[in-house]
């Protein structure tokens, strides 16, 4: 199985802090790898480097074998990275629809289309395209909503469906289920069944346990920076580290 | 036409192409309190060419815009660097600044004023208003307006999606310059006479209030604010200080009270919903 | 010669202080760039104008004067600040614009649009310090907005109302928390700014004798620049700045010419908007978290 992301001794100071340190995993292709740990283990931080959102400081960030830490950050979408967002930000002003649309601009082909008076068009391929996408998602009749006025669960699917219309390689999921109820929370794991068998990578932080081992073949553990495991969840489940980080020392039995 | 009419007319179609000025800027998050600044560039550039060059009006009108518009562009990257209240404030010294040097210039006039010996009529100001906002009303139908949203509420986000956020900022800026110059050299030829002390910051305020109090949600708010701001004064007859003091009353309740504005996006929706479903709302 | 320009500038700072430290309060506790500070220069300029003239005594004169700008300060609170406290920031901002237009209409509608010649409170007197000749009611001018800020700074640290504001400005939510009454403290910090700035109106006044309904504009936006320059929320940065500005007014006029003053004073304020925003002795404005 061919590698599709790869950390290679990667960290990120902030000034004196050191918030990742020589930090080195591998995201398989078309699976789904859960990045977790304590709160503050720097795992947020990993996805804003992929981003581009920081500067690495020092290591590298290996996308299908190639170097990506200088590429400036709006060029990485287009490579194939792409990611939702802990708390949300989509605009709240704009309907389901103009969100989506922003999240179609690194598919668009022709040297013009932004300037593309596509309004003036009844059904124009691009809307109909992000219909269909919202649709193959069962959120269809939220098309013209306003997204400010929707639930947070709708929400957070917009977010996801935002992120996949770009046609990524790789989705960077950062707590996708925080805040969502049970029959959500299915809702999400269906959501996430679909882009697999679309043979999008999955790379998910997560703090639910039960919904990362349902959706995740692998796991890589943080705390304060560093990997601590790396395996199946069985694997990391009775590691000894692991237990310790969440769980503190005494209790590690 | 009587000339009180046409003279109403001339004024709100100056003000209506100075309120497309502000709100492109706008629509990206910017507050462009040196709008002015881009007028006078306009106004005075565009009178240049008529008065010693010799252009037609039309060509002069157009190069106006276009000075405004390369002035823009150079001094954007560097200011569009500042954000939030450091770019508004950034703006405003802009606009002085220019203000204060076209008050030196003596080759125009300096601070004595420079008269402009070409005219326009009535006609062509509302001929040229018409066409740029038309202009802007086919913008509006492109997928600029979402861009500049999601450069305005969230530019890390429309970085992380593929947008480039940079360029729409000075794409704004120096398209609101551009129209806003040529609003300058309308006014210059239809009045045939500048003063750089017209194009002062109670200029880019007053400008910035009636765009505000139209909206600036929905591509017609900025036509609203121009007419209440050109015509309900007429309508009272007083003063214009009471004008002024009024309209400012007008703008700090609508800013406590309704803050989007008068034309929302949910208003126009509605409308068009309306439409579509011959008659019946959804909601 | 330079020293002697060198000391005008000073004092003519001085009145910028007190312009930069009003708007230092609000931007640094309320994040509220606050237009109407203008405004409530020169209103105080005018209304203490109008009361000399009426023969009023003028500490009356100055009472009315502060008086009409602490009630505009409160009146920009309850309709400006209260009710945006959540929407765009650039609501409050064109807001307090809308206010500095008010108030300048309402003020020519009520004296003329006219400047006017301010009755000399302080004696003419100017004393020498070796060939400087330093005007009286200018130094007295200065030495009392020193005294001001010197009397702000102090009870910002030392005073429990100082304690509470300075909370504030660090963090509303955890002040409100801590059981600071932000309800009761910000609109005090409202009429504080308005009486720093209508001061200095004041201070203007009897310095330079002449006031006028647009004397708002022309001074109190140098004030925003003076704030800007010397470090936004920083008041010892806005005396900074203020003085600075005053020194390159006076400079400027004196080698380039009076018509010069402008581009000087905004260019300089341009230049650093864009190089270094957050002022001479401002801190870097944080970076956005994901």
């Amino acid at each position: 199985m061919s590698m599709l992301l790869s950390m290679q001794n990667l960290s990120k100071a902030f000034g004196g802090l050191e918030v990742v340190r020589e930090l080195s995993f591998d995201v398989p292709e078309r699976t789904a790898t859960a990045l977790i740990g304590p709160n503050g283990a720097g795992k947020t931080t990993v996805f804003n480097l992929i981003s581009g959102v920081y500067p690495v400081t020092s290591g590298s960030i290996r996308f299908r074998g190639s170097d990506i830490v200088n590429l400036p950050s709006r060029y990485r979408i287009k490579r194939g990275i792409a990611r939702s967002f802990q708390n949300i930000r989509l605009i709240p002003r704009l309907s389901v629809i103009d969100n989506l649309l922003i999240g179609q601009h690194v598919t668009l082909t022709r040297p013009f289309d932004v300037m593309r008076p596509f309004r003036l068009v009844r059904d124009h391929e691009w809307i109909c395209a992000a219909k269909a996408e919202l649709s193959a998602f069962g959120l269809g009749q939220y098309a013209d909503e306003p997204v400010g006025l929707l639930p947070y669960g709708i929400r957070k699917r917009v977010d996801l469906i935002r992120a996949t219309l770009s046609s990524p390689s790789v989705l960077m999921l950062d707590e996708p289920a925080a805040g969502l109820n049970a029959s959500e929370t299915r809702e999400l794991h269906s959501h996430l069944d679909t882009l697999k068998e679309r043979g999008v990578t999955l790379l998910v932080i997560e703090h639910d346990m039960q919904f990362i081992r349902s959706v995740c073949e692998k796991i890589v553990v943080l705390n304060f920076g560093c990997k601590i495991a790396e395996g199946s969840f069985d694997q990391v489940r009775t590691d000894e580290q692991v237990r310790e980080a969440y769980l503190g020392a005494e209790q590690a039995a | 036409m009587s000339g009180y009419l046409t003279g109403l007319i001339v004024l709100l179609a100056l003000n209506t192409i100075a309120a497309y000025g502000v709100y492109l800027p706008m629509a990206a998050g910017q507050l462009n309190l040196g709008i002015a600044g881009f007028m006078a560039i306009g106004a005075y550039a565009s009178a240049y060419l008529t008065n010693v060059c010799g252009w037609p009006a039309l060509a002069a009108i157009a190069a106006g815009g276009g000075t405004a518009a390369i002035l823009a562009f150079v001094v954007a990257m560097p200011i569009l660097r500042t954000q939030g209240i450091y770019l508004s404030l950034a703006t405003f010294a802009l606009g002085q600044v220019i203000c204060a040097i076209l008050l030196n210039l003596e080759v125009v006039g300096g601070a004595a004023g420079y008269p402009v010996s070409t005219h326009i009529e009535a006609s062509t100001v509302v001929a040229v208003t018409v066409v740029v906002v038309s202009l802007v009303y086919l913008m509006s139908t492109t997928r600029v307006p979402i861009y500049l949203a999601a450069v305005k509420n969230d530019p890390l986000v429309a970085d992380l999606l593929g947008l480039n956020v940079k360029a729409l900022g000075v794409a704004a800026l120096t398209a609101g310059a551009t129209i806003a110059g040529v609003g300058g050299a309308l006014y210059a030829h239809y009045f045939n006479y500048v003063e750089a002390q017209y194009f002062g910051v109670m200029l880019s305020t007053y400008t910035v209030l009636y765009v505000l109090l139209g909206g600036t949600q929905s591509v017609l708010g900025p036509l609203v604010g121009a007419a209440i701001f050109t015509i309900v004064p007429e309508a009272l007859r007083s003063s214009s200080q009471w004008r002024y003091a009024i309209f400012a009353l007008f703008i700090i309740l609508f800013m406590a009270l309704r803050p989007q504005g008068l034309i929302t996006r949910g208003l126009t929706r509605r409308r068009a919903q309306a439409a579509v479903q011959g008659g019946t709302t959804a909601s | 010669m330079i020293a002697q320009q060198i000391v005008n500038g000073l004092m003519l700072g001085g009145v910028y202080v007190m312009v930069a430290v009003a708007f230092t309060l609000a931007i640094g506790v309320l994040n509220f760039l606050n237009f109407s500070i203008p405004g409530i220069f020169m209103v105080a300029g005018m209304v203490s104008w109008a009361a000399l003239k009426s023969g009023q005594h003028w500490l009356l004169a100055f009472g009315f004067a502060l008086m009409a700008s602490a009630v505009v300060g409160v009146a920009v609170y309850f309709l400006t600040y209260r009710p945006s406290s959540d929407s765009d920031p650039e609501v409050p901002l064109v807001s307090s614009l809308g206010f500095l237009v008010l108030l300048e209409n309402l003020i020519v509608l009520w004296l003329g649009s006219d400047q006017q010649s301010y009755p000399a409170i302080i004696a003419d007197f100017n004393f020498r310090a070796g060939s400087i000749i330093v005007g009286g009611a200018q130094f007295l001018s200065l030495a009392l907005s020193l005294a001001f800020v010197i009397a702000l700074s102090l009870s910002l640290r030392f005073t429990n109302l100082g304690r509470q504001v300075r909370a504030i400005a660090e963090s509303r939510r955890t002040a409100s928390i801590l059981g600071v009454n932000v309800g009761s403290v910000v609109p005090r910090v409202f009429v504080l700014s308005a009486l720093f700035t209508g001061a200095g109106g004041i201070l203007f006044a009897i310095s330079y004798l002449q006031v006028s309904s647009s004397m708002g504009e022309s001074i109190g936006f140098k004030g925003i620049s003076a704030m800007i320059i010397g470090g936004m929320g920083n008041i010892w940065g806005a005396v900074a700045g203020g003085l600075l500005i005053g020194l390159v007014e006076i400079l400027s006029t004196q080698f380039l010419g009076a018509d010069f003053v402008n581009i000087g004073v905004y260019g300089l304020l341009l230049a650093l908007l864009i190089i270094k925003p957050e002022g001479l002795f401002g801190m870097a404005v944080a970076r956005e978290k994901l």
